[in-house]
C-alpha cells in the first residue's frame, strides 16, 4: 500500500468508529446545531424591545401622564406598572420584575411652569447591563425631550421659528453613526463570534478524545501499525473525517449567519469561508499539540477545556481587549478564536481588502507548526504508554 | 442504626475516592479556585477607558479646538490623532489605530456664532458596542456643557440659575443602582460564579459515574458498595459532594467578591438560605444527569460547551423578558438559571429571601424532582445484585 492508500484506510477506520459511538454524533452534529439555533433564535429580535419598566408619578398631572405615555411608546421601554413610591419601585426591581423606573416628584409640573427648574430622575438596575443601558437611553431621551418641549413652548411664545428655537436650545448637536451595524443588533455583535467559538471548543475536545480513546482501549498500536508507525500518516488519516465533518458544520454556521439571518457580509462569502477553514484547522492543530505536549492525555483534555472556554472572553468580542491587563493582551495571540474574530471584523463587518488580515491569517496557519514540534513525543506516547485508571 | 453506619461508611469511602482522584479534584477544587481569579483579573478594569479616537476638524476654530480638547479630557475617550480628511481617518480605523471618529463640519463655529444649530458627526467601529457607548456618551456630555455656556452668552446678564432653568426647564438625574459604575466585572462575575458551581459539579460527578460504569463493564466493583441500599448510597454520596461544595461556595461567594471589590451587600442568613437549595439542586441534578455518562471522559466533551448557552439562557445578558418561551422552558431545567438570578439580586441588589421566593421555590422543586430521578437511577444500578 502506498501512503495515500494507508491514510484512506485509517480514515475509513476512523469514520466507522465515529459512526459507532454516539458521543461523536452528539458533539459534532447535534450539539453545534442546537447551539447555533439557540443563539440565533434567542437574539432573533436583534435589539431587545419592550423591556419591563416602572413609573412613580407623584405629580400625576396631564403633563406628567403624557410624558409617561410618550416613554411607553419608545421602542425599548414597556411601562408595566405604576408604583406609589420609590421604595415600592425599588422592591419591584429587587424582585426582578422591572429593569428601570422613572420618578416624577410631586409639584414637578407647577415648578416647571413657574420656571423653578424641578428635577425628575430615573433609576436602572445596572446589574443587568444590557436592558439597563437600553432603558437608560430611552429615559434620557425622554427627559431631554420633555425639557426641550417646555423650552420650545417658551421660545415659540416669544416668536422664534423652530430652527431658531433649536439653535438656542441645542446649539451643538451630536449625530451618531454605528458603522455597518446601524441598528446596534446584539445578535450580529455576539453570534458572529460565539457560534464559531462553539465549533472551536468542540474541535479541540473531540480531537483529543479521539486520540485518547485509542490509548484507553489499547488500540493505539493497531492504529499506528496501519500507517507503518508513521505518526504523520496516522494523524492525517484520523483527522481527515473530522476535518470534513467540521468543514460541513462550519459551512452550515456561515449559511445560517449570512444566508438565513442576513448579517452584514461586506466582503462577500469567500473570505469568511477561508476564515472558518483556518479556524477549524488551527483548533485541530492546537488539540494535537496539547496531546503531545502534556504528560497525560487526561491533562490535555483539561487544558483544551480551559483554553476553549477562555477563548470566549479573551477574543474580545464583548469586553474589548484594549481594556485587558497587558499580559492577557499578549496571551490572546495564542487563541485561534481571537484571530477569527479580527479577520471577521476586517472582512464580513467592515469589508476591507483581504490583505488587511494577512497577519491573522498567517498566525492561524502557523498554528500547524505546533503539532510538528511534538510529533516524536506523541508517537512514543502512543506506542509505549499503558492506560491506567 | 445500621443504615446510619452504612451511610457513614459510604460517605467516608466516597470522600476518600473523590479526594484521591486527580481528575475529579481538578473540577471540584482547582477550577473553582482558579477560574474566578482569572475572570476577575480579565475584567478588572470594569470599563473601557480612553478609546482611541481620531478627529477630522474642518472648522479649525477656537470653538472646535475647545470641543476636541474637552472630549480628550474625558475618561472614556482619547484623541490619538487629528486627520486632514475622512480618508486618512478611515485608514487609521482600518489599521485598528483608532476605533471612533469625530467629524466637525466646516461651518461649526460660524453656525454657533450666527445662532444656527450645528451637527457634529460621530462614527464608531462596531467590532465592540462599548466603543460606541464611550464616544457617544463622552461627546454628548461635552456638548451639553458647551451648549450651556453658549446659552449664557445669548442671555447677557443672566445668573447661573436662570441660564440653567432656561436650558433645562425640567432638570433630570440618572441613578444607576447596584452596579453604580455599570462595570463589566460586577455584571458578569456573579453569574460566572454560579455557573462554575453547577458545571464543575456536573463534570466531576459525571467523571466518577462514568468510571464506575467502566468498572462495572470490567466486572470490578468497589467493595464498600456491597451490602448498601440504594438510598444509603445516594445519601452518602450526595452528602460528600454537598460537603465539598459547601466549602468551595464559601470561597466563591464570600472571598472572591471581597478580593476583587465586587458589590456584595448580602446578609449572611439570606445568602445561606439561598445557597443551600442551590447547591442541593445542583447535587441531585448532577447525579441524575450522570446516569448517561458512558465513560470517564465523555462528560467533559459533552457538557463543557453548554455553559455558554446556559449563561445566556439565564437572562443575565440577553434580558429574560425577551427570551423566547421555548428556550425559557429549556432554561428551567437547570439550577443555574435560578441560581444566577437569585444570587445576583441578593448579593448586588440587596434582595431579601421574600424577593427571591420564586427562584427559591423552583430550586426546591428541582431538588425534589432530581432527587427522585437520582433515586430511580441508583435503584436500577445498585438494586438487586449488590444488596446482599
Amino acid at each position: 500500500m502506498n501512503g495515500l492508500q494507508q491514510i484512506a484506510a485509517i480514515a475509513k477506520r476512523e469514520q466507522k468508529r465515529m459512526l459507532q459511538r454516539g458521543i461523536y454524533t452528539f458533539c459534532m452534529v447535534i450539539a453545534p446545531v442546537v447551539a447555533f439555533l439557540f443563539f440565533t433564535t434567542l437574539m432573533g429580535e436583534g435589539l431587545p424591545a419592550e423591556l419591563p419598566a416602572g413609573v412613580v408619578d407623584e405629580d400625576n398631572t396631564s403633563t406628567t401622564r403624557e410624558v409617561i405615555r410618550n416613554l411607553d411608546a419608545f421602542q425599548q421601554t414597556n411601562i408595566i406598572e405604576h408604583y406609589p413610591d420609590v421604595a415600592a419601585a425599588r422592591k419591584a426591581m429587587q424582585r426582578g420584575k422591572i429593569y428601570a423606573f422613572y420618578y416624577i416628584p410631586k409639584g414637578t409640573t407647577q415648578l416647571a411652569i413657574s420656571g423653578k427648574q424641578p428635577t425628575v430622575s430615573f433609576y436602572t438596575a445596572a446589574s443587568y447591563l444590557i436592558p439597563a443601558s437600553l432603558e437608560y437611553r430611552d429615559m434620557k431621551m425622554m427627559s431631554e425631550y420633555a425639557s426641550g418641549a417646555v423650552g420650545r413652548a417658551t421660545l415659540y411664545a416669544k416668536g422664534y421659528t423652530e430652527d431658531q428655537a433649536m439653535a438656542v436650545l441645542q446649539p451643538i448637536k451630536m449625530e451618531m453613526h454605528a458603522v455597518n451595524n446601524p441598528s446596534l443588533n446584539y445578535s450580529v455583535y455576539l453570534c458572529n463570534t460565539i457560534l464559531p467559538g462553539i465549533i472551536m471548543l468542540l474541535i479541540m475536545q473531540v480531537s483529543i478524545y479521539s486520540i485518547y480513546v485509542e490509548l484507553k482501549e489499547e488500540t493505539s498500536k493497531e492504529w499506528l501499525a496501519m500507517a507503518d508507525n508513521d505518526i504523520v500518516k496516522a494523524l492525517l488519516g484520523k483527522l481527515l473525517p473530522q476535518i470534513v465533518t467540521w468543514s460541513l458544520m462550519g459551512l452550515f454556521c456561515l449559511s445560517l449567519l449570512y444566508g438565513v439571518w442576513h448579517f452584514p457580509l461586506n466582503s462577500g462569502i469567500w473570505p469568511m469561508v477561508l476564515n472558518m477553514f483556518l479556524l477549524i484547522n488551527a483548533s485541530l492543530a492546537l488539540g494535537v499539540f496539547f496531546c503531545g505536549a502534556l504528560p497525560s492525555l487526561r491533562w490535555a483534555l483539561s487544558l483544551a477545556t480551559l483554553w476553549g472556554v477562555l477563548s470566549f472572553p479573551i477574543s474580545g468580542f464583548s469586553f474589548p481587549q484594549m481594556s485587558f491587563p497587558a499580559p492577557l493582551r499578549g496571551l490572546s495571540w495564542l487563541f485561534p478564536l481571537r484571530h477569527y474574530f479580527l479577520i471577521y471584523v476586517d472582512q464580513a463587518l467592515n469589508g476591507l481588502p483581504l490583505y488587511y488580515s494577512w497577519l491573522n491569517i498567517a498566525i492561524q496557519i502557523a498554528f500547524w507548526a505546533l503539532p510538528v514540534l511534538v510529533l516524536g513525543r506523541l508517537k512514543k506516547f502512543l506506542l509505549e504508554y499503558h492506560y491506567t485508571h | 442504626m445500621k443504615w446510619l453506619k452504612n451511610m457513614i461508611e459510604v460517605w467516608t469511602y466516597a470522600m476518600k475516592n473523590t479526594l484521591f482522584d486527580e481528575g475529579v479534584v481538578v473540577f471540584f477544587v482547582i477550577v473553582p479556585l482558579l477560574y474566578p481569579l482569572l475572570y476577575a483579573y480579565l475584567y478588572n478594569n470594569e470599563n473601557v477607558r480612553e478609546v482611541p479616537t481620531v478627529v477630522v476638524d474642518n472648522s479649525h476654530s477656537q470653538l472646535s479646538r475647545e470641543f476636541t480638547r474637552r472630549v480628550d479630557a474625558t475618561a472614556d475617550v482619547e484623541i490619538v490623532s487629528h486627520c486632514q480628511d475622512m480618508e486618512e481617518a478611515k485608514k487609521m480605523i482600518h489599521h485598528r489605530d483608532a476605533y471612533c471618529l469625530i467629524y466637525i463640519p466646516k461651518d461649526f463655529a460660524k453656525d454657533v456664532a450666527e445662532h444656527r444649530q450645528t451637527v457634529v458627526e460621530l462614527y464608531s467601529d462596531m467590532s465592540g458596542i462599548l466603543y460606541y457607548k464611550a464616544v457617544y456618551s463622552s461627546c454628548t456630555e461635552v456638548s451639553l456643557e458647551m451648549n450651556k455656556e453658549i446659552k449664557a452668552q445669548l442671555i447677557p446678564g443672566a445668573t447661573e440659575q436662570q441660564i440653567s432653568a432656561f436650558q433645562y426647564p425640567i432638570e433630570y438625574k440618572y441613578v444607576p443602582m447596584f452596579n453604580t459604575q455599570s462595570g463589566f466585572a460586577t455584571f458578569l462575575i456573579p453569574a460566572i460564579l454560579m455557573m462554575i458551581i453547577q458545571q464543575t459539579m456536573v463534570l466531576g460527578v459525571g467523571m466518577m459515574a462514568g468510571e464506575e460504569r467502566e468498572e462495572v463493564r470490567k466486572h470490578i466493583a468497589s467493595p464498600y458498595v456491597i451490602g448498601k441500599k440504594p438510598i444509603e448510597m445516594l445519601i452518602g454520596r450526595s452528602t460528600v459532594i454537598f460537603t465539598i461544595y459547601a466549602v468551595i461556595s464559601v470561597y466563591l461567594v464570600c472571598i472572591v467578591p471581597y478580593l476583587f471589590d465586587l458589590v456584595h451587600i448580602w446578609h449572611w442568613q439570606t445568602l445561606l438560605a439561598f445557597m443551600v437549595p442551590f447547591i442541593t439542586s445542583c447535587v441531585f441534578f448532577s447525579i441524575a444527569l450522570s446516569s448517561i455518562a458512558h465513560d470517564r471522559e465523555s462528560f467533559i466533551i459533552m457538557f463543557v460547551f453548554i455553559s455558554i448557552p446556559l449563561l445566556f439562557a439565564s437572562g443575565i445578558s440577553w434580558p429574560s423578558s425577551n427570551i423566547p418561551i421555548f428556550w425559557k422552558g429549556f432554561s428551567w431545567l437547570f439550577p443555574s438559571t435560578f441560581g444566577i438570578n437569585g444570587f445576583v439580586r441578593i448579593t448586588e441588589m440587596g434582595a431579601t429571601l421574600a424577593d427571591v421566593q420564586h427562584e427559591l421555590n423552583v430550586l426546591w422543586i428541582q431538588t425534589i424532582v432530581y432527587f427522585i430521578i437520582s433515586y430511580i437511577v441508583y435503584k436500577r444500578t445498585y438494586g438487586k445484585q449488590l444488596w446482599a
